[in-house]
């Protein structure tokens, strides 16, 4: 028998959708939270396997994910199946959809680097001219910071930098390997700031143990798994969303329940195509569209993954101390931030992820057989390593739309996606090499190979706005709290709210966004707003 | 293989025990020791021609020889499981590796008036030039040179990830290797 008692409606389950039951629930809001995917029983689902078992030796079945390069054949049945969800993207400019559909969401695969954007993402804007500032300013968003990073045990170090604000961290105070402080006395010396990675810590990081367990075990939450939603309903008299309507991902059953409040953190992009698909009289060109920005300013950050490799002369054939390798590091962005016209051929900037002590790949070495055998040996651990992720600009023409044929497994309009790289990405990924050919030398490395190709738009995972907040209804979906200018009931609480990204790694942001944006629910409730 | 393979599974097996010695579990999680397909059967090769299969063979001995007694491509039947992975690879992919192949086999025979799975090292050495140019992100342009950059990829990965290295690994007590958490299908 269903149960239509609850208060509010959430979509998704992930850093977004479990960060709002987290908080709700606690508040004594009955929620509803609807999963796309299933839920993994650790114990049942993972087991430890060689790779010479696997069917494909650890290569893969051939062709079974043409955009998700993160899966292996560990753990490909973590992805979503890229024929039964479909999508299309320009024939010459190929976009990387990569998906989890699962309780959990992405959340059960992040790389957990935690860091908190800045006011030069806030007020962009302000800064260089360039696009939207967001409605609200780090001040906003801080004390809702200072309570995510404890709760996902965020490890780093403060260095009271204005672009790489501090945080509420456990402190590193590891002694970094010396080929690190080599680097960084390199880096030092051009003055391009190092620091300790940030990260999220545990055996786990993730929605499913630190978020969901804690909503549950107040009774107020109740998880549907294998709820795909088709579309949201919307009152006619009042233009509120007053229901969501959902198939059974197993039996393909159609389902419709009532919502009074919603909820939506499905992922930047399926949150944004189930709004796009939610047509209605009052909204024909998809709900809280009366901008007509919805869809549009897609952006993500962009990778160069192992911009520069490099070996660390002292470490070959293993014979230097034992201190010498190992460790990474992070280049926060550094450039342009006096404000005004920039200072490079580019706008924004750039950082990196470093580490020390992997081996190169054979493929980097002009070599086979014997010859390469003794170079792998010697060059075992002694590699250097370093991945560009750098800011991409949002642009009016970047954009989802809804294809007009295609559908997915479930009869669902799949979408259509459209974002390339422009001249001001692949300016800054040429500076992002050669500087760090110019800091590796400096620090005594050989440089194996370098290069500035971008990976394709959407695969860092980062993928960014279509439904942003902003100041003025007529250019923007949202209000500085996540909710729709059209629609007051309805709140979108991930990525797709961005209204820019920084170089930062987006989920600390959207965990933060979220614990804000509900607090901001349970004080409109109260004053009878809602 | 596979009376090595089968040797090494009997030997890692429990004494087997005369049938009226054993006493059925009435538990429903007996443990039963299981060996993989490639350990009973000789794998059946399905897409290249003999001619290409040969020249795979002798490229991938080429490229990861057998050193100091541990395996290489030969022992780790690279080529084999080369030939059952293009099998359903997309067909770019099967282009590359039959041109590059007949390629290869043809620029022996006409320098050498025989094969490339029949040529002496330095011979074959010789015509995998290409593979000296630096690495660069972008494939390279020659497809002779794309076909052997992928090639020398897939065949290193196919040897590391084999039976026969793990094996010579344990056997070697080095840590065992390629061991990670599989996930099963999630409904």
């Amino acid at each position: 028998m269903a149960n239509f008692d609850h208060d509010v409606v959430i979509i998704g389950s992930g850093a977004s959708g479990g960060m709002a039951a987290y908080v709700l629930a606690q508040a004594g809001v009955k929620c509803l939270l609807l999963e796309a995917g299933p839920a993994v029983d650790f114990t049942r689902h993972r087991t430890l396997k060689a790779v010479y078992d696997l069917p494909y030796r650890g290569f893969g079945e051939p062709g079974r994910f043409p955009h998700i390069t993160q899966a292996s054949e560990f753990d490909a049945n973590l992805w979503i199946d890229e024929k039964k969800n479909p999508y299309t993207h320009p024939e010459n400019d190929p976009y990387y959809w990569v998906r989890i559909r699962l309780v959990g969401g992405k959340t059960l695969r992040w790389g957990r680097a935690s860091w908190r954007l800045s006011d030069y993402e806030f007020k962009c804007k302000d800064h260089d001219g360039w696009g939207e500032n967001w409605p609200i300013s780090l001040a906003d968003l801080a004390p809702f910071y200072d309570r995510v990073e404890p709760l996902i045990r965020v490890a780093g170090r403060n260095e009271g930098w204005a672009q790489m604000p501090d945080g509420k961290l456990l402190a590193d105070e590891s002694i970094d390997s010396l080929s690190i402080q080599r680097f960084n006395a390199s880096a030092k010396k051009l003055g391009v700031p190092t620091t300790k990675p940030r990260r999220a810590t545990g055996t786990l990081a993730s929605s499913v143990n630190l978020l969901l367990p804690v909503a549950q075990a107040t009774g107020n939450l109740t998880i549907v798994p294998n709820a795909i939603v088709r579309e949201l309903g919307v009152d006619p008299k009042t233009g509120l969303v007053n229901a969501v309507h959902y198939v059974d991902r197993r039996s393909k059953r159609e389902y419709s329940v009532p919502a009074k409040v919603l909820l939506l953190g499905a992922s930047t992009l399926e949150s944004t195509r189930l709004l796009l698909n939610s047509k209605s009289r009052q909204y024909p060109a998809g709900l809280a569209n009366a901008s007509g920005v919805l869809g549009r300013y897609l952006f993500d950050q962009f990778y160069v993954k192992n911009t520069v490799t490099a070996i660390v002369p002292e470490a070959r054939g293993g014979k230097g101390p034992r201190n010498l390798m190992g460790g990474a590091g992070y280049v926060p962005r550094f450039t342009n931030l006096k404000p005004g016209k920039p200072e490079k051929n580019y706008l924004r900037g750039w950082a990196w992820d470093f580490g020390s002590g992997g081996t190169p790949s054979p493929e980097l070495f002009p070599q086979w057989g014997e010859e390469l055998a003794k170079t792998m040996a010697d060059v075992q651990g002694a590699g250097f390593g370093m991945t560009t992720m750098g800011e991409s600009l949002p642009r009016f023409e970047h954009r989802i739309t809804i294809h007009p044929t295609l559908k997915d497994e479930w009869g669902i309009p799949a979408p259509h996606i459209e974002q390339r790289y422009t001249e001001n990405e692949h300016n800054m990924a040429k500076d992002a090499m050669e500087t760090g050919i110019a800091l590796c030398e400096g620090a005594g490395f050989e440089v194996l190979s370098a290069h500035s190709q971008m990976v394709p738009p959407g695969e860092s995972i980062h993928e960014l706005g279509t439904c942003r907040m902003g100041a003025d209804p007529k250019k923007s979906v949202l209000n500085g709290y996540n909710q729709a200018h059209d629609v007051r009931n309805l709140f979108v609480l991930d990525g797709s709210a961005f209204p820019s990204g920084g170089v930062q790694n987006p989920t600390l942001t959207i965990m933060a966004l979220t614990m804000r944006a509900c607090e901001y629910l349970l004080e409109q409730k109260k004053q009878g707003r809602i | 293989m596979n009376r090595r393979r089968l040797l090494q599974t009997l030997a890692a097996s429990p004494a087997l025990l005369p049938a009226q010695q054993i006493n059925p579990s009435p538990d429903e999680n007996a443990v039963l020791q299981l060996a993989s397909p490639d350990a009973a059967g000789q794998p059946v090769r399905r897409f290249f021609t003999p001619v290409q299969f040969a020249t795979l063979a002798a490229l991938a001995e080429r490229i990861a020889p057998s050193i100091g007694g541990r395996p290489g491509a030969k022992e780790a039947e690279a080529a084999g499981f080369l030939d059952f992975l293009l099998a359903s690879s997309p067909r770019s992919r099967q282009s590359l590796y039959q041109r590059g192949l007949d390629t290869l086999d043809r620029a022996a025979r006409a320098k050498h008036q025989k094969g490339f799975a029949e040529l002496a090292g330095a011979d074959a050495d010789a015509l995998l030039a290409p593979l000296k140019t630096k690495w660069t992100y972008a494939m390279p342009a020659d497809p002779q040179a794309a076909f052997l950059r992928a090639a020398k990829a897939d065949i290193i990965r196919a040897t590391t990830n084999s039976r026969a290295v793990a094996d010579a690994n344990a056997a070697g007590r080095r840590r065992a290797t390629g061991l990670n958490p599989y996930w099963h299908v999630i409904d």
